[in-house]
């Protein structure tokens, strides 16, 4: 993605958050506390506003995988189930960051559990350069380990395996595969994660975001109020990792340009494989003002549903099983990617 | 604060992380998911230790809270505060003492402020517009920079300035990140805190997603402050200070952290930085209502008025915690 097309992308974004304020004007005027909770489900519903064309017009994703479509996710969801499609989840971040930090995944003692256990397609330790993104990593990196240790505690026996994963950097995997898809690396090119700051920081990006959405969208679905605030607690971290990795690519972005354009096509990726919702926004704001926070007209943070963050996390904007960056699949009755 | 208070400090928090790991690990041995409740429990202070308040009682306890973040982050990026309509509702109607536009230096930093600015100004509207009838106007608010003011004393309590002296968030670029950053890591804590207590889930995914806005809008401060920190050592230690100072107000349990970095073994790097505060679990931390107005009253006892709100909020969550 060139420079002016990130303008563009600017300019769109911009016209997005103007009208989406617009449209919430019209929602806001006259709305009780009764009528409250109408307006409120009409504007948290509209989280997907209309604005459908995420600006930048990523073709959508390969798949790469042939789904036998089993049946959407099943009706007997609760709070384990729950718990565990976010324990999937922080397999993921915390392979990547401890690969990146450490320079090995997991202990096998986190990665025991029911359903299949997998092998972890691995990263390497990044050679950072900037001392202060070093510092950032490992912070994260704790943090994320942190998660998967508190939700196999909470889970007990009922926690699942660590799935198959691939964290690597060939250009057959899940990190290209996704980089292919915003157009930051062509035909058989491979995008490596590990290779410097900025790759690690994009890569980082890719998925910090997603958690924060998958938290917020599960969210109302918790029926423990224990649980609830764990998982608000989870919400949170997960935001504050992803307003530093945005922040850190927001000020690298002034003498590297491609970093901001590079989150917007990040950014319109996901946004293709999860649906016709506009739920995604990339750091580039308008000339006044940054995008550190992917919010809707309301400043609300957006929502995914379990499927949703499966399109994003297999790679595929079908109904799968399978895929991306977990070959697998994940382990746990929440398993299914959306059909879009 | 001394260059020697702030290495004791520094310990301190380190000890405190590897205390809480240590924990960590010794709770991590056989837990079911019955027991592990009960592990949360323990680590979760609930906002329900008062009358179980209502939604309307907890969105506009909120609205309270945003009312002052967005006069402080619109004074500060516009030069004006909110629009006389939104400041409308039940109770007491107040006024704005201060706030002016921050001569911005580093475009960056001033592009984030009208991005919070306008965030913050959204909730607003996003919660009248919830409460509709029900919301509360706004009480009069104290963002000024006098030295007798909100921010000259929670930057005394801080040790960040002497007797009789004022600070001043409007100055320069760093004098506003350390003023948004006594704001927003509270705004995170109040959201988690009443999370559990809210019965509508349409009002929970809401509030789940201010939560959300809010831990973005103090990672971007902390993490400017922390860059900034590498040159200007004194951002950091005065981030931590403004911690220790919020900590002392709400009470005993140690429910927040300054940025400074925490030494760690196995990296490249050997310390961390300290940009998410979590405890050992990985969690942020929750404030119960009456917490979080120790922090905005700058007053550790019961009261119903005080600092940033000189004659309190409006709402029926009102009454600072007596710590």
């Amino acid at each position: 993605m060139n420079y002016d097309m990130a303008m563009i992308d600017a300019l769109t974004y911009r016209a997005k958050r103007r009208e989406s304020r617009r449209e919430f004007f019209k929602t806001a005027g006259s709305a009780a506390v009764a009528a409250g909770s109408v307006s409120l489900l009409a504007a948290c519903g509209g989280d997907g506003d209309n604005n459908n064309s995420g600006g930048g017009g990523s073709p959508p994703p390969p798949t790469g995988t042939t789904p036998p479509p089993p049946p959407p996710a099943s009706a007997t969801i609760g709070d384990p189930e729950i718990l565990n499609f976010a324990l999937n989840l922080e397999y993921l971040e915390a392979e990547f960051y401890s690969f990146a930090v450490f320079g090995r995944g997991l202990d096998a003692s986190l990665r025991t559990g029911i359903g299949t256990p997998g092998t972890v397609t691995p990263g390497r330790q990044v050679n950072f350069t900037d001392p202060v993104v070093a510092q950032y990593a490992l912070e994260i990196a704790q943090d994320e380990i942190a998660h998967v240790r508190f939700l196999r505690a909470q889970l007990g026996a009922a926690t699942v395996a660590e799935p198959s994963i691939d964290v690597g950097s060939s250009a057959n995997g899940a990190f290209s595969a996704a980089a292919r898809a915003a157009g930051l690396v062509g035909a058989g090119a491979a995008f490596d994660p590990y290779a410097n700051d900025e790759n690690f920081l994009l890569g980082a990006f890719l998925f910090e975001d997603v958690g924060v959405t998958a938290y917020k969208g599960a969210s109302p679905l918790i029926t423990s109020k224990v649980f609830l605030e764990a998982a608000a607690g989870i919400l949170a971290a997960e935001a504050y990792h992803a307003g530093l990795i945005r922040t850190i690519l927001f000020r690298k972005g002034l003498d590297t340009p491609s970093l901001r354009s590079a989150t917007v096509a990040i950014s319109n990726a996901r946004d293709s494989l999860d649906g016709a919702s506009d739920i995604d926004q990339g750091i580039v704001g308008t000339a006044d003002a940054s995008n550190i926070v992917p919010t809707d007209a309301n400043a609300l943070a957006f929502s995914r549903n379990g499927g949703q963050v499966l399109n994003i996390v297999y790679l595929t904007p079908t109904a799968s099983r399978t895929g991306g960056f977990f070959p697998n699949g994940v382990n746990g009755a929440i398993n299914t990617s959306q059909a879009n | 604060m001394t260059e020697d208070t702030l290495t004791i400090d520094v310990l301190d928090s380190r000890a405190r992380r590897r205390e809480d790991r240590r924990d960590l690990f010794r709770m991590m041995g056989g837990k079911a998911l019955m027991a592990g409740t009960a592990t949360v429990a323990a680590t979760t202070s609930a906002f329900a230790q008062t009358a179980a308040p209502t939604d309307a009682d907890i969105l506009n306890f909120a609205l309270n809270l945003e009312y002052l973040e967005a006069q402080f982050y619109s004074f500060a990026s516009f030069g004006t505060g909110l629009n006389n309509n939104l400041l409308t509702g039940t109770g007491t109607q107040g006024a704005v003492t201060g706030g002016r536009q921050v001569p911005f230096q580093d475009t960056v930093v001033r592009q984030y402020a009208r991005e919070i600015a306008q965030d913050e100004i959204a909730h607003v509207q996003f919660l009248r517009g919830a409460l509709g009838a029900a919301a509360v106007s706004q009480p009069a608010i104290d963002i000024g920079s006098d030295p007798n003011g909100a921010f000259s004393s929670a930057a005394r309590a801080a040790g960040l300035i002497g007797a009789g002296q004022s600070f001043d968030p409007y100055a320069n670029d760093n004098n506003f990140l350390l003023g948004a950053f006594i704001f927003e890591d509270v705004g995170v804590t109040a959201y988690k805190g009443a999370a559990p207590l809210i019965t509508s889930k349409v009002f929970l995914e809401a509030a789940a997603g201010i939560l959300a806005v809010e831990a973005y809008h103090a990672a971007l401060v902390r993490t400017v402050l922390y860059g900034r920190g590498v040159q200007t050592p004194s951002l950091r230690t005065s981030a931590d200070a403004i911690s220790d100072a919020r900590d002392s107000l709400d009470g005993s349990s140690d429910l927040d952290q300054g940025i400074s970095p925490i030494p760690a073994s196995g990296a490249q790097s050997p310390v961390a930085s300290n940009i998410v505060p979590v405890d050992q679990n990985g969690l942020t931390f929750s404030r119960t209502g009456g917490q979080v107005l120790n922090i905005v009253y700058l007053n550790r006892m019961a009261v119903t008025r005080g600092g940033f709100f000189p004659n309190g909020v409006n709402g029926n969550i009102r009454t600072s915690a007596a710590n």
